[in-house]
C-alpha cells in the first residue's frame, strides 16, 4: 500500500473531503459565536516571529469561510503544534485545531503534502513506524544502533499485513 | 509494593535516541516500577495529525488496546506520544460513535479498545506515583553544585482540557524531582517555548531556530545544562545542538541531559549504564559522582 492509495481514490477521497468540512464548520460555527480577534493567540504563537504565521487571522479568514484559500496556502503548515492557541484562548477556541482540519483538507484534496509527511506516511503504513532502527553516532564518533545494545527487539506490528488492513479502512471505509 | 506497566517507547526513543530508553529501564526498576514489554506496538499517530487526524486516533487507540489486552496501563517517556495517547481517550471517551468505527477497524487485529487503562508519563509517573519522598530516599551521590534548566515539552504540558502530566502554564514537578537529586534549578523567561521539534518533518531550518533560540538563551541566563523528558525535544537540544546554534550565529555548548539520566547518576548508577555516551552535548563538562 503506498500514499497512493491515500490520497487519490476518488470517491473515498470525496467522502474524506465531507467529513473534513463537516469538521471544518462545527470549528467555523464555534468562532463565529465566540472569538472576538483579541490576538492572544498570536501573541504567544511558536511560529509567530519566526514564520509569520498569525493564528487569529486563520481564526478571522474561517469565520468569513475562506477556507480554500487557507487550504492553498503554505502558511497552515508552519504551525508548530505546540498548543500554546489552544491552552491560553480566554474563549477556548483553538486555532491550532482549525489548522490540523485545514492540514486534512489539503491532503485530502490531493495537494502535495510537504516535507517528509509523506516519507513518514510511507513509513508508518509499511511498517508501523515513522522509521526503522537508526546506526546513530556518539560522542567518541563511534556508532551504534539497538542491536548493539542491551535493549530488547523492537516493538512493531508483527503482523504487518493485518496491520495494513486495519489502516487500509480509513481510506476504504470513506472516512 | 511493586507497580507495573507497558513500556511504550514510541517511534523516536526505539529507534534512535537509545540513551532514554536505557536510562528509563537502569534507573525505574531501582523504584519498583516493573517495565512489560509488548509486541505489536506502532506509531501513536501525533506526527500523522497534520496528514490525517483520524488516522492518530485509531494508531493511538490501537496501541492502546494492546496495552489493555495485557492488562496493563501504559507508561509512555515521550511527550508527543503521551499527548495522541490521552487525546485519542479524550476523544473515543466522549465520542461513542467514534469509538465504535475505530473498533470496527481495530476488529482487522482482534483488538478491541475500551478506555480501561491509565496512561503516564515520566514526570507524572516519578512525580505523582512514585513521589519526591521515595526518590530522596535512593539519592547516593547527590547533584552538587549544578544548576539546570527544565524543559518539560509542549506536549507534555498543553492543552490542559485533555489532562496533561503537569500544570500548563507553571510546570514544578522537574524542579521538584531535580532539588531532591540535589541540584538548583530556577524560573526563565524561556521555559515554556518550544523545541520546534515536530517542524523538523517540512521546514527544518525554522525547526533548528526555534531550539537555537531556546539553547542560547538558556546558556545567557547561566544555566550549567538543560534536562528534557521528550526524545523530540531531546534530539533538538543536544543530538542537533551544533546546527542549531549556527542558525542563531552562536557556538552553543550547553550540556543537555534526559531526566532519568540524571536520576541514575544521583542515584550512584554507573555512567556506561545511562546511555551517557549517546548524548552530544558536551555532559561531561558536568563532574557528577
Amino acid at each position: 500500500m503506498s500514499i497512493v492509495d491515500l490520497t487519490s481514490m476518488g470517491e473515498s477521497q470525496a467522502e474524506l473531503r465531507k467529513e473534513i468540512n463537516d469538521r471544518l464548520s462545527r470549528l467555523q460555527e464555534d468562532v463565529s459565536d465566540y472569538c472576538y480577534q483579541c490576538a492572544k493567540c498570536t501573541s504567544g504563537c511558536e511560529a509567530h516571529k519566526l514564520l509569520e504565521l498569525e493564528p487569529h487571522k486563520i481564526v478571522a479568514l474561517l469565520k468569513r469561510g475562506l477556507i480554500d484559500e487557507m487550504v492553498n496556502s503554505d502558511i497552515i503548515w508552519t504551525c508548530m503544534s505546540c498548543f500554546k492557541c489552544r491552552e491560553r484562548c480566554p474563549q477556548k477556541i483553538a486555532p491550532v485545531e482549525i489548522l490540523f482540519a485545514l492540514k486534512n483538507m489539503a491532503v485530502a484534496s490531493g495537494k502535495q503534502i510537504p516535507g517528509k509527511y509523506s516519507t513518514i506516511l510511507q513509513s508508518v503504513l509499511s511498517m508501523g513506524l515513522i522509521q526503522d532502527i537508526q546506526e546513530v553516532t556518539m560522542r567518541d564518533t563511534k556508532t551504534k544502533k539497538r542491536g548493539d545494545l542491551d535493549l530488547p527487539a523492537l516493538s512493531k506490528p508483527s503482523d504487518p499485513a493485518k496491520f495494513q488492513a486495519g489502516l487500509m479502512k480509513i481510506a476504504v471505509e470513506k472516512l | 509494593m511493586k507497580r507495573k506497566f507497558a513500556l511504550y517507547p514510541g517511534c523516536i526513543m526505539s529507534t534512535e535516541q537509545y540513551a532514554y530508553e536505557i536510562s528509563i529501564r537502569e534507573t525505574l526498576p531501582l523504584l519498583d516500577i516493573e517495565l512489560v514489554d509488548i509486541d505489536g506496538f506502532s506509531c501513536c499517530g501525533e506526527p500523522l495529525k497534520s496528514v490525517n487526524q483520524l488516522m492518530m486516533l485509531y494508531l493511538s487507540a490501537r496501541n492502546l488496546a494492546l496495552a489493555e489486552k495485557n492488562k496493563l496501563d501504559m507508561f509512555a517517556p515521550c511527550a508527543i506520544c503521551h499527548l495522541a495517547l490521552s487525546e485519542c481517550r479524550y476523544v473515543l471517551g466522549s465520542n461513542p460513535e467514534m469509538k465504535g468505527r475505530i473498533n470496527g477497524m481495530l476488529a482487522a487485529e482482534d483488538l478491541t479498545y475500551n478506555g480501561t487503562g491509565e496512561i503516564v508519563h515520566t514526570v507524572d509517573l516519578l512525580h505523582d506515583r512514585i513521589g519526591i519522598e521515595e526518590i530522596a530516599k535512593h539519592v547516593k551521590k547527590p547533584l552538587k553544585d549544578i544548576k539546570l534548566a527544565t524543559h518539560y515539552g509542549c506536549h507534555a504540558i498543553r492543552p490542559k482540557e485533555i489532562g496533561r502530566p503537569v500544570d500548563s502554564e507553571h510546570p514544578m514537578k522537574m524542579e521538584a524531582i531535580l532539588s531532591a537529586l540535589g541540584a538548583e534549578t530556577a524560573e526563565y523567561p524561556e521555559k515554556l517555548d518550544c523545541c520546534g521539534g515536530l517542524l523538523q518533518i517540512n521546514l527544518d531550518e525554522s525547526a533548528l531556530a526555534k531550539a537555537g533560540q531556546k539553547l542560547k538563551a538558556v546558556h545567557e541566563h547561566g544555566f550549567d545544562g538543560l534536562v528534557d523528558v521528550c526524545p523530540w525535544c531531546h534530539k533538538m537540544f543536544d543530538a542537533r545542538q551544533t546546527k542549531a546554534g549556527e542558525t542563531v550565529a552562536a557556538k552553543l555548548d550547553l550540556p543537555v541531559f534526559y531526566l532519568t539520566q540524571l536520576l541514575g547518576l544521583a542515584f550512584g548508577v554507573k555512567k556506561e549504564k545511562l546511555g551517557l555516551e549517546f548524548n552530544l552535548s558536551p555532559v561531561d563538562k558536568i563532574q557528577i559522582g
